[in-house]
């Protein structure tokens, strides 16, 4: 390996994070932000972190990106393919986008990053450090995503009673995909 | 260079393999139902109509390649490409015996389960570039489905990985080998998690009783309403080489891989997948569709809550 692999994968990696925000179709900025997850992965497969490039691939392109297009299909009108995306607030997404950036680099900057240390064991470590060290912060998160799971389903779920009680009509409570066909 | 070369020779000699097998698997299955169903199936190209495969491959080249004037160009024709390279890209890390493999890493089931995760994408974008309601309809069930059977596809396979104390596909065959087959490992834990991963799998490759994405009665062919020629038959072989694939991913988490008496390990692989291969069409031409809704209920009712017990079960059986 050599760093014309990191510079192939970050050159494609900022190329496609580009597109995500200069493309007018909602639908192709999500692609876009596929591609760059999966670039992301790339990275770290690049820097000896497998089990992270794995889990990287599993949860961020084929979980969140995944819900990201569901959510797209099940919102917008599906006779058209154009769901645009709306570009109104450009000034106040650059100012977050700088901030974020100079708030990731300094943090970079001020950390005492060892030079190169490839782990030869990541994948047990990790299992380890968050089993063992970190066992109370990783309980912690998970109950938090556990919290925020059953939040999400209330609100989903007040919502369908109140479309309900106004349409009066009696469809599939859970099941959004029977819903939208319907509509 | 030496490795290069071999990792090369490797794949592209896997890389032909897995294309022959699912293209006489192709017309295995034409035979099959056509047996079940007290027909002859394809008998007019070459003997018992072996060469049928080569013709449809002809015809399908033939065909000419259209694009709807509405759609979303380049995502329409990245889609069949993506969905190919996704069914092939998992068969890497599959151990055909002891010694064939196309990639040896430590992470080969988290790789599967990556690729197959993956493997939603294509469908979807398939569905909405073509702008089409029906195709639309389609990858939108295709999503539902997928991102559901997902969670117990992933918790079936984590049985076999937390049994064996490894995700190293070839390490897990090699402790069957060395104690007993999973499936019939402890048979309370085994047998369920290999049946849910089946089922899942299917799901996952949108076999029947789980093809609602492309239930020809209701969505004309679901995403592929709009794909011709070559594009079609990418999406064609895509599926048929995820179900090959995914057999003999079952075949080596659950049922011993290679390992078996008298004949050398690729025989037994092959024929456990084939059997497996088999078995899917034997579903395949003998039972119903679900409904969309059944589907679900049923993933999420029983197979999420089972799979989370058998998870539980493999680490009280380590741990114990």
């Amino acid at each position: 390996m050599s760093d014309a692999w990191f510079w192939l994968l970050a050159a494609g990696l900022c190329a496609s994070a580009v597109s995500v925000v200069r493309s007018r179709d909602l639908v192709r900025a999500v692609l876009w932000l596929a591609l760059g997850l999966l670039l992301t992965a790339g990275l770290y497969a690049y820097l000896d972190a497998p089990f992270l490039a794995g889990v990287q691939v599993l949860t961020y392109v084929g979980g969140v990106a995944t819900l990201m297009v569901f959510g797209v299909m099940v919102t917008r009108r599906h006779t058209s393919a154009s769901a645009e995306a709306s570009n109104d607030s450009n000034a106040v997404g650059v100012l977050a986008a700088l901030g974020v950036f100079a708030l990731l680099a300094t943090a970079i900057l001020k950390t005492d990053l060892p030079e190169s240390s490839a782990p030869t064991q990541t994948t047990a470590e990790l299992g380890r450090a968050l089993l063992d060290t970190y066992l109370l912060a990783f309980e912690a998160v998970s109950l938090l995503l556990l919290a925020a799971i059953v939040g999400a389903v209330v609100i989903a779920r007040r919502r369908d009673v109140e479309t309900r009680e106004t349409r009066g009509s009696a469809a599939l409570p859970s099941i959004r995909v029977g819903r939208t066909e319907a509509d | 260079m030496n490795v290069v070369l071999t990792a090369l020779v490797t794949s592209l000699a896997i890389l032909v393999g897995v294309l022959t097998v699912t293209a006489w698997g192709i017309w295995f299955e034409r035979k099959f139902s056509a047996r079940l169903q007290s027909r002859l199936g394809p008998t007019m190209v070459g003997p018992v109509g072996l060469a049928q495969p080569l013709a449809d491959l002809m015809k399908l080249l033939q065909k000419e390649d259209l694009v709807p004037e509405a759609a979303d160009r380049a995502v329409f024709n990245l889609a069949p490409q993506i969905a190919a390279l996704c069914a092939l890209g998992a068969a890497a890390v599959v151990p055909f015996s002891a010694h064939i493999v196309g990639a040896k890493i430590d992470l080969g089931v988290l790789y599967l389960l990556a690729i197959g995760a993956v493997t939603v994408l294509p469908v979807f974008m398939a569905g909405w570039a073509s702008n089409n309601k029906f195709a639309l309809l389609g990858g939108m069930r295709a999503l539902a489905q997928s991102l559901s059977y997902e969670v117990p596809l992933v918790l079936s396979a984590m049985v076999p990985v937390i049994l064996a104390g490894s995700m190293d596909v070839s390490k897990i065959v090699e402790y069957q080998a060395a104690g007993s087959w999973i499936a019939i490992g402890p048979v309370w834990l085994g047998l369920p998690a290999f049946v849910l991963f089946l089922l899942a799998m299917l799901a996952e490759s949108n076999r029947i009783p789980f093809d609602i994405p492309e239930a020809e009665s209701e969505l004309v062919a679901g995403i592929t309403t709009e794909y011709s020629g070559m594009k079609f038959a990418l999406f064609y072989l895509g599926e048929y080489v995820h179900t090959l694939v995914a057999s003999a991913v079952a075949a080596a988490l659950f049922l011993g891989g290679w390992d078996g008496p008298f004949a050398p390990g690729l025989h037994w692989m092959v024929l456990k997948t084939l059997a497996l291969f088999t078995f899917v069409y034997w579903v395949r031409w003998s039972l119903l569709r679900f409904r969309s809704d059944q589907l679900m209920k049923m993933c999420w009712y029983w197979l999420v809550p089972i799979s989370v017990a058998l998870l539980l079960g493999a680490g009280a059986w380590v741990v114990l």
